[in-house]
C-alpha cells in the first residue's frame, strides 16, 4: 500500500540536514589528530546546519498539507513550524555552548552530533502521523539527550542523565502500552485508523472499541505529559534541568518541549480530537484543563524559592508548559476556536524556545570558570548590569519575555494563548493562568533585581568573557525575543495551522 | 490628516531621544543628561503643538491616527485625543524637562540606565493616554511597569527593592485581570470582524452580569494604581523609596492612569454596571480622603506624608469621577492635573531638602525659613495648592468636585460630600503642621543653621510648578472649556437625560445650564434631593 516517492522526503528535509550536520560533525572528529588540535570551528558547523535546517523548514512550511510514506507521516504548516522552532533552538544552543565546551575541556564533535541527532529526532516527531513512527521519533530524541545530560561526566550530571533516562524510559514504555491498546482497538496504529473507531456518532453509545482506546489515549498522553513536564509528571525537570550544562538545559527546555508538544496535539486532535460522541468537549476540558491548571500552579508555585537559576528555569519550564496546555485544551473544546488555538500553541513554543534559550545561553556564560552547587545561584548574578552591561540587559529582556510583559514576544504568545481559551470558553482556566502569572512576575523578576540592583560580591570571580558565538546568539535570540513582540503578525503568518490533519 | 500624525510624534519622540543616548558612552554624564533634556523639552514643545490645535468645541478624537500592526490578532496601532487625555498628554510633557532638571546633580551614578528609563517611561505615558486601542493601551501600560520598576529598584534608597517588587507585583496583578477582561470584550465583537479597538468595542451589547464582571475587573486594576482604598498599600513603599524624579513622575502623572483608567475605560465600557458600582467607589473615595488624611498626621516621613496625601486626594478624584455630575467629573479631572502639579512641587522641595540632609525624617528639621527662603517659599505654594487655597488650583477642583457631588443625583451624594469636606480640613492641618514643623521656630539641628537656598538650576525647576499652580488657579477656563465636550460624551452616557431640574441650592435660572463662576457646564443632570433613579438599563444600545 505504500508507494515511496522521492517528493516524500522533502517535508523531511530539516530533519536529514541536521542527520548530514551530525554525521559530518561525528567523522570529522577522526581527521582531528594530534594533541590539541583546534575545535573552534564546531559550533560553527553545527550552527550552520541548524540554519540550512531552519531555512529548509521555513520554505517547507509553505506547501499545501500532504501525506507522505503512506500515510506514515503528514507534511504540513504545523511539522515544518516545529521543525523551525527545534532548529531555531538548535541553533542557539550550538553557539551558546562554545565557551561552555571550550572550559570544560570536552570541545568534541559529538557534543553538536548529539544535539543535531536529537533535534533530527524531534523534526520526524513533528511530521508523524503513525503511533509507531512516533515512538520511534520520540526514542531518537530521547537517547542522544540523555547522553548530552551526562556530557560532562561529573557526578551532577551523571546523576541527572540517569533520571532523566529512567523516568524517561518509563514515559516512553506508558506510551507504548497506550499505543498497544489503540492497535488492539482499532488494527492500525495510524492515527486516521484510531480516530475511526473512536469517534462514533454524536448520541450512540460509546463501543468496547471506542473504551479501548480512551484507555489507550489515557496512556499516550500519561506519556506525553512525562516529555512535556506537565504536572504531575514534572519530577525529572528540575533535577535535569539543573543538572545539564546549560546550553543543553536551554535546548531541553526549547526544543524538547516544542516536539513533545507537537506530538501531544496531533495525537490528541488527530487520533482523539473528534471522539466520544457528545462527551467530547466535556472530557477534553476536565482533563486537559485540569492537566494545565495543576501544571500552571505547580510550576510557578515551586519555581518562586528557587535560589539556582536552572531550577528556577526549569520549574519555569513547567509553567510554561501549562501555558501551552491551556491553548490545547481550547482546541480540543471547540472546533471553531481550534484553528486559532493551535497558532496559539506554535506561537507560544517559538516565543519560549527564542526567550529560554536565552536566558540559558547567560547563565552558560556565567557558570564559566566555576565549580560545584552554587555555580548557578542567584548571588553569581548579582551586579551582572555592571559588570557587562550587554549580558545584564539581556538576561532583563529575557526574564521579561518570559515572565509576559509587554512588548516582549512571550507577551504576545500569552495574548495569543489566553485569547483563544476565552474563545472556547474556558474563561475560568484563562482567569487561572493568568493569575498564576503573577508568580511568575515575582520570580523572574527577583533575577532583575539581582542583575540590576543588587552590588557585585566583593569576591565575585570576574566573567570569563563571552564568546562571539555565545554573543551572536544572545543577539539573534534579543531580536527573536524583539521581532515577535514588536511584529506579531510575522510569526503568526507561519503559525496557521488549520491544515492539521492530512488527508 | 499630515503625512505625520503629530501624535505619534509626540508619542514616539522620547523614544528616539532612548535610541540617540543609546550610543552615548555611560561615562559622559552630562552629554547623557543634556541629550535627555533637550529630548523632553522638544516633546513638551511637540505637545504645545497638538495643544494649539486642539479644537475644544469638536467632539470625537482629534488627531488620530490608525495602522495596521497585527490584523491577525485583531488589534492595531489606534492612537487619538479627547479634551481629558489631551490635558494629561500635556501634564506629562510638562513635568518631564522638570524631572530632568531636577536630577541633574542628585544622580550620578549609572546616569545612562537613569536617562535612558526616565525617556522609556515618558513614551510608555504618552502612549498609555492616547491609545484608542485596547491591546496598544495594554501594552504601553504594563511598558511604563518596567521604567518605573528600574528607577526605584536602581535609584531608590535603603528599602528600594522591597518597595520596587512590591509596585511592581500589585499593578501587575491588577492589570492582568484587566487583560482577560480585554480578551473576552474581544470575543465579544462580531464574529468575521473580531477587533480590540476602542470605537469598535464601545458599540457591543454586554448583558447585565457580563458588565459587572468585566467591570470589576477594570475596575481592580485601575483601583490599584490610583490607589484606592484599601488597594493603597504599595503606595507610601514606593513613594519614600523612590528617588525624587521617580516620586515626582509616579505622583504627577502615572497614578493618573488608574484614575483616567476609570474615565476612558471602566466607565463608558460597562455604563450600567458602573452605576450600579457608584455608591462603592463613592464610599471607598471618601473613605480614602478621610483615612489617607488620618495617616498624614502620624507619620514622621516626610515622602510617606505626601504618600498618604496623596491618597487623600486621589479620593477626592474618585468621588468627583463616582458622582457622575459633569461639575464633579469636571472638578476631578481638573484635580487630577493640580494633583500633579502642586505634589510635584512638593515632592520637588522635599527633594531640595534632602539633597542638602540626606534625610527625610521630619524631626530633623525646623526653622529653615529664615535659612532657605527660597524653599521656604516654594514649599508653602505647594503646601496651599494642596491644601486647596483659593486663587490656587486645588481650590478649583476640590471646589467642582464638592459642589458636583452635592448637587449630583448620586446615591448618598449629600452625605458623601459632608464627609469629604472634613477631608479638606484634615488636609488644611497635616499640611500646615508640616510647614510650620519643618520651617518655623527655631534651628534646633545645627546642621541645618548654613544650608545652601535655592540654587539657579532649582529655581528653574521649581517656578514653572509655581506659575502652572497660580495660572491654574486664576484662570481655570482654558482647562475646563477642554473638558467640557469629552466630560459631557462621559455623563450622557451615564444615563444623563440631558433634562436640567433646576437646583434648589443655587437657585439657577430655570431650564438654563448650571453656572457657578467658573463657567458654564453642558447641560447635565442636576437634580438633588431628588428621588433614586431609575433603574439602569439591562441592555445598552450603540453609544450616540
Amino acid at each position: 500500500m505504500s508507494t515511496f516517492n522521492s517528493a516524500d522526503l522533502l517535508p523531511l528535509l530539516p530533519a536529514l540536514l541536521l542527520v548530514a550536520g551530525g554525521s559530518v560533525l561525528a567523522l570529522g572528529e577522526v581527521f582531528l589528530a594530534g594533541d590539541k588540535p583546534e575545535r573552534g570551528h564546531q559550533a560553527w558547523l553545527a550552527a550552520a546546519f541548524s540554519l540550512a535546517s531552519l531555512v529548509a523548514a521555513l520554505w517547507g512550511g509553505a506547501s499545501a498539507p500532504h501525506a507522505i510514506f503512506g500515510g506514515a507521516a503528514v507534511g504540513n504548516g504545523f511539522g515544518s513550524f516545529i521543525a523551525a522552532v527545534v532548529a531555531g533552538a538548535t541553533l542557539l544552543a550550538s553557539l551558546s555552548s562554545a565557551g561552555w565546551l571550550k572550559d570544560a575541556g570536552a570541545e568534541r564533535g559529538e557534543f553538536h552530533a548529539l544535539a543535531l541527532f536529537a533535534a533530527a529526532g524531534m523534526d520526524v516527531l513533528a511530521v508523524a502521523n503513525d503511533l509507531l513512527v512516533l515512538f520511534i521519533a520520540l526514542e531518537a530524541m530521547s537517547l542522544p539527550l540523555y547522553a548530552l545530560a551526562a556530557y560532562r561526566r561529573r557526578r551532577r550530571n551523571v546523576e541527572a542523565a540517569l533520571k532523566y533516562f529512567v523516568l524517561g524510559s518509563f514515559s516512553s514504555a506508558i506510551f507504548l502500552m497506550g499505543a498497544a491498546l489503540c492497535f488492539g482497538a482499532s488494527g492500525s496504529t495510524r492515527l486516521a485508523d484510531i480516530a475511526a473507531v473512536a469517534g462514533p456518532a454524536v448520541g450512540v453509545a460509546p463501543s468496547a472499541a471506542a473504551l479501548l482506546v480512551l484507555a489507550g489515549a489515557a496512556l499516550v498522553l500519561v506519556g506525553l505529559a512525562f516529555k512535556v513536564a506537565a504536572v504531575p509528571f514534572h519530577m525529572w525537570a528540575p533535577d535535569v534541568y539543573a543538572g545539564s550544562p546549560a546550553p543543553v538545559a536551554g535546548f531541553m527546555a526549547g526544543a524538547v518541549k516544542a516536539a513533545g508538544f507537537a506530538a501531544l496535539v496531533r495525537v490528541l486532535i488527530v487520533a482523539f480530537g473528534a471522539p466520544f460522541g457528545a462527551v467530547k468537549a466535556e472530557l477534553w476540558a476536565p482533563i486537559l484543563g485540569g492537566l494545565a491548571f495543576l501544571t500552571m500552579l505547580g510550576g510557578n508555585l515551586l519555581a518562586i524559592p528557587q535560589r539556582s537559576v536552572k531550577r528556577m528555569l526549569a520549574y519555569s519550564s513547567i509553567s510554561h508548559a501549562g501555558y501551552v496546555l491551556v491553548a490545547v485544551a481550547a482546541a480540543g473544546s471547540s472546533l471553531s476556536a481550534r484553528g486559532a488555538a493551535l497558532s496559539a500553541v506554535l506561537v507560544y513554543l517559538a516565543a519560549y524556545a527564542v526567550s529560554v534559550a536565552g536566558a540559558f545561553a547567560v547563565v552558560a556564560v556565567v557558570e564559566r570558570g566555576a565549580e560545584g552547587d552554587g555555580v548557578d545561584d542567584l548571588s553569581r548574578f548579582a551586579g551582572l548590569a555592571r559588570r557587562s552591561p550587554f549580558l545584564g540587559a539581556a538576561m532583563a529582556v529575557f526574564m521579561l519575555s518570559l515572565g509576559g510583559i509587554p512588548p516582549t514576544a512571550g507577551f504576545v504568545a500569552k495574548l495569543y494563548v489566553f485569547r483563544s481559551a476565552v474563545d472556547a470558553g474556558l474563561v475560568p482556566l484563562a482567569v487561572a493562568g493568568i493569575l498564576t502569572s503573577v508568580a511568575g512576575a515575582y520570580y523572574y523578576l527577583r533575577v532583575i533585581v539581582y542583575v540590576f540592583m543588587q552590588p557585585p560580591e566583593t569576591d565575585a570571580a570576574p566573567l570569563a568573557g563571552t564568546p562571539a558565538a555565545v554573543g551572536l546568539a544572545l543577539a539573534l535570540a534579543l531580536a527573536g525575543v524583539a521581532v515577535m513582540g514588536l511584529a506579531p503578525d510575522l510569526v503568526a503568518a507561519y503559525a496557521v495551522a488549520s491544515p492539521l490533519v492530512a488527508p | 490628516m499630515p503625512a505625520m500624525n503629530l501624535l505619534t510624534v509626540l508619542i514616539f519622540l522620547p523614544l528616539v531621544g532612548v535610541l540617540a543616548l543609546a550610543f552615548v558612552p555611560a561615562e559622559q554624564k552630562s552629554l547623557l543628561r543634556g541629550v535627555a533634556l533637550l529630548t523632553s523639552l522638544a516633546t513638551f514643545g511637540v505637545a504645545l503643538l497638538v495643544a494649539t490645535g486642539y479644537d475644544a468645541k469638536l467632539s470625537g478624537w482629534q488627531f488620530e491616527a490608525q495602522a495596521a500592526w497585527a490584523p491577525g490578532l485583531g488589534f492595531g496601532y489606534h492612537v487619538g485625543l479627547d479634551g481629558i487625555a489631551l490635558l494629561l498628554e500635556l501634564l506629562t510633557a510638562f513635568l518631564s524637562p522638570i524631572v530632568f532638571l531636577s536630577s541633574w546633580k542628585a544622580i550620578d551614578g549609572r546616569v545612562k540606565l537613569f536617562t535612558i528609563s526616565l525617556l522609556a517611561l515618558e513614551t510608555a505615558m504618552l502612549g498609555t493616554f492616547a491609545a484608542l486601542d485596547l491591546v496598544l493601551f495594554y501594552v504601553f501600560w504594563e511598558a511604563m511597569l518596567i521604567p518605573m520598576y528600574v528607577l526605584i529598584g536602581v535609584f531608590g534608597s535603603d528599602n528600594r527593592i522591597y518597595a520596587t517588587v512590591k509596585f511592581f507585583v500589585f499593578t501587575f496583578a491588577g492589570s492582568v485581570l484587566m487583560l482577560i477582561a480585554i480578551l473576552f470584550l474581544y470575543t465579544k465583537t462580531p464574529a468575521g470582524s473580531r477587533t480590540f479597538d476602542y470605537v469598535e468595542l464601545m458599540k457591543v451589547t454586554l448583558s447585565a452580569s457580563e458588565q459587572r464582571w468585566l467591570f470589576a475587573a477594570f475596575a481592580i486594576a485601575f483601583a490599584i494604581k490610583v490607589p484606592m482604598f484599601p488597594l493603597h498599600t504599595w503606595l507610601p513603599d514606593a513613594h519614600t523609596e523612590a528617588p525624587t524624579a521617580g516620586s515626582v513622575i509616579l505622583a504627577g502623572v502615572l497614578l493618573k492612569m488608574g484614575t483616567f483608567g476609570f474615565v476612558r475605560y471602566a466607565l463608558p465600557l460597562f455604563p450600567s454596571a458602573a452605576l450600579e458600582a457608584q455608591p462603592i467607589i463613592g464610599w471607598l473615595g471618601v473613605v480614602g480622603i478621610v483615612y489617607g488624611a488620618l495617616m498624614c498626621m502620624a507619620q514622621k516621613d516626610m515622602k510617606r506624608l505626601i504618600a498618604y496625601s496623596s491618597v487623600s486626594h486621589l479620593g477626592f478624584v474618585m468621588l468627583g469621577l463616582a458622582a457622575l455630575s459633569p461639575e464633579a467629573v469636571t472638578g476631578a479631572v481638573y484635580q487630577m492635573l493640580n494633583h500633579g502639579v502642586s505634589t510635584g512641587l512638593l515632592f520637588l522641595s522635599i527633594g531640595f531638602l534632602y539633597e542638602r540632609r540626606h534625610t527625610r525624617a521630619i524631626e530633623e528639621y525646623g526653622g529653615l525659613a529664615a535659612v532657605t527662603p527660597g524653599i521656604a517659599a516654594v514649599f508653602l505654594i505647594a503646601t496651599l495648592a494642596s491644601v486647596g487655597l483659593p486663587t490656587t488650583n486645588g481650590f478649583v477642583g476640590e471646589f467642582l468636585i464638592l459642589s458636583g457631588t452635592f448637587l449630583s443625583r448620586a446615591a448618598h451624594g449629600e452625605a458623601m460630600t459632608i464627609v469629604a469636606a472634613t477631608g479638606v480640613i484634615l488636609g488644611a492641618v497635616y499640611m500646615l503642621w508640616l510647614y510650620q514643623k519643618v520651617f518655623f521656630g527655631p534651628v534646633k539641628v545645627p546642621a541645618n543653621a548654613h544650608l545652601k537656598d535655592l540654587s539657579v538650576r532649582e529655581w528653574v525647576v521649581a517656578l514653572p510648578l509655581v506659575v502652572a499652580i497660580g495660572y491654574m488657579g486664576v484662570m481655570p477656563g482654558a482647562f475646563l472649556d477642554v473638558l467640557k465636550t469629552p466630560v459631557a460624551a462621559l455623563t450622557q452616557r451615564l444615563g444623563g437625560n440631558g433634562v436640567v431640574t433646576p437646583p434648589r441650592l443655587f437657585g439657577t435660572p430655570p431650564g438654563g445650564a448650571l453656572r457657578n463662576g467658573l463657567g458654564t457646564f453642558p447641560q447635565g443632570t442636576i437634580r438633588p434631593f431628588a428621588p433614586a433613579p431609575p433603574p439602569p438599563p439591562r441592555k445598552l444600545e450603540a453609544a450616540p
